[in-house]
């Protein structure tokens, strides 16, 4: 089972080494909790019943002038623990973003790339800024997390951030593998439009708004239809829970509680997941 | 009246956990040198708890369920929301709740440089909302 959204935001660790982290991680991402040992993150992790989770960073230097961990950063998470699957972040904004994602993905052996167009305030349609990294990770054949929808995030904009601007990004770039994070809620009817039609689109379940994750997802996913789910997008939803804005072991509770059938149920918690990061073998 | 402050970390490992920290205290008490007065424990968490029992695993199990029963995780908590203050959604009023029904701390008399506690009295690190790396103090305060 694999956490495909994970930010490592409270792990010590990295903090020790990193002094302007701590302002990183609440001026921009907006968290104020105490960081936690590493062991922490791995106990979530298990918490939840999953044995990996993708680790994301965010190149937020244009917008922001700093990331929310660096890629430098996650390479050092994936040396500490065998359960992060570390993705790599580029600011699109900077020209040679295509190149820093190469180099992250060589250099540090990075498995996706993540981006977060309401935070690092790109235009996700921008031929000139953002297809180049597209284009990149298309050839270096990783997937891409982009969170869509609502941000937490305190400079977060969200009219950069709804799904349906995807769709040039979609049509020119038909090789990539596009996972938009949190349902892209509150924009879920275009999200799901766009995996219904297109099948290198999937969606990731850390729907947070209101209310625990086992009502949110409810919620949201009875109005989507679990048939839907089902029938069109069995091999198109991924588990995330976007910790630490919730626990993990609330979000896997959550679909948990859905009631999917048990072969829809692996494929959100594992077969998906696993054949977008071209793992070898399924983990359990 | 002389007053010491010892913290202490506890990882945690799982989303409930009856902890035995019974020896830890018995130890910080002697390390501190007082000879005469109290030891209060405390932890420093609103989801955690301190609480004395007799220490056996099956009291342990029951406590949990008590606990489960009287705050169950399916109700319409009024905690279910987004915390600005935090970055976080707040959805564990469960675990509030079960932290309130035990309480956060206790206190026993320190004789001739030791804990007085009954024979069969543990006292208990309760973890509510983990898994997490948590804290808890120790105040002597002696003579």
């Amino acid at each position: 089972m694999i956490d495909f959204h994970t930010h490592p935001v409270q792990v010590a660790d990295l903090f020790d080494d990193d002094p302007t982290l701590t302002r990183a991680v609440q001026e921009v991402f907006g968290l104020w909790m105490s960081p936690q040992p590493l062991r922490t993150y791995e106990l979530h992790i298990e918490e939840a019943g999953a044995d990996k989770a993708v680790a994301v960073p965010l190149d937020c230097t244009t917008a922001h002038g700093m990331t929310v961990v660096s890629n430098e950063q996650i390479a050092r998470l994936m040396e500490l623990t065998d359960k992060a699957i570390g993705f790599a972040s580029v600011d699109p904004r900077d020209p040679e973003a295509p190149q820093k994602l190469q180099h992250a993905v060589a250099e540090y052996g990075l498995k996706g790339l993540k981006l977060d167009p309401a935070l690092q305030q790109f235009d996700v349609a921008d031929a000139d800024t953002a297809f180049p990294v597209y284009q990149a990770a298309q050839e270096l054949g990783i997937p891409l997390l982009i969170d869509c929808g609502l941000s937490w995030a305190p400079k977060g904009r969200a009219a950069l951030a709804r799904p349906l601007a995807l769709e040039p990004a979609i049509h020119a770039f038909p090789e990539l593998q596009i996972v938009i994070s949190h349902f892209a809620w509150p924009w879920v009817d275009e999200a799901v439009a766009l995996a219904v039609k297109h099948r290198n689109v999937h969606l990731e379940t850390s729907i947070l708004y209101s209310g625990t994750p086992p009502e949110s997802l409810k919620h949201t996913l009875d109005r989507v239809g679990l048939d839907l789910l089902d029938r069109s997008l069995h091999a198109q939803v991924v588990f995330g829970s976007d910790y630490p804005r919730v626990d993990p072991k609330r979000v896997a509770d959550g679909v948990r509680r859905l009631g999917l059938r048990p072969a829809l149920e692996r494929k959100v918690f594992n077969d998906n997941a696993a054949r977008l990061l071209r793992l070898e073998v399924a983990v359990a | 009246m002389r007053s010491q402050v010892i913290r202490f970390g506890v990882q945690t490992t799982a989303d409930t956990q009856v902890i035995d920290i019974t020896e830890r205290v018995r130890e910080m008490v002697r390390e501190s040198g007082a000879q005469n007065g109290q030891a209060l424990v405390m932890t420093l968490h609103t989801t955690t708890a301190i609480t004395v029992n007799e220490g056996l695993p099956d009291l342990e199990d029951d406590i949990v369920e008590m606990l489960q029963e009287l705050a169950p995780a399916e109700r319409n908590y009024r905690h279910a929301r987004f915390l600005h203050s935090d970055g976080q959604m707040a959805v564990n009023a469960p675990s509030h709740l079960r932290g309130a029904l035990l309480g956060f701390q206790c206190l026993f008399p320190i004789a001739d440089g030791e804990l007085v506690m009954g024979g069969r009295q543990t006292i208990y690190f309760v973890e509510l909302d983990g898994p997490l790396y948590r804290e808890a103090i120790v105040q002597v305060m002696a003579a």
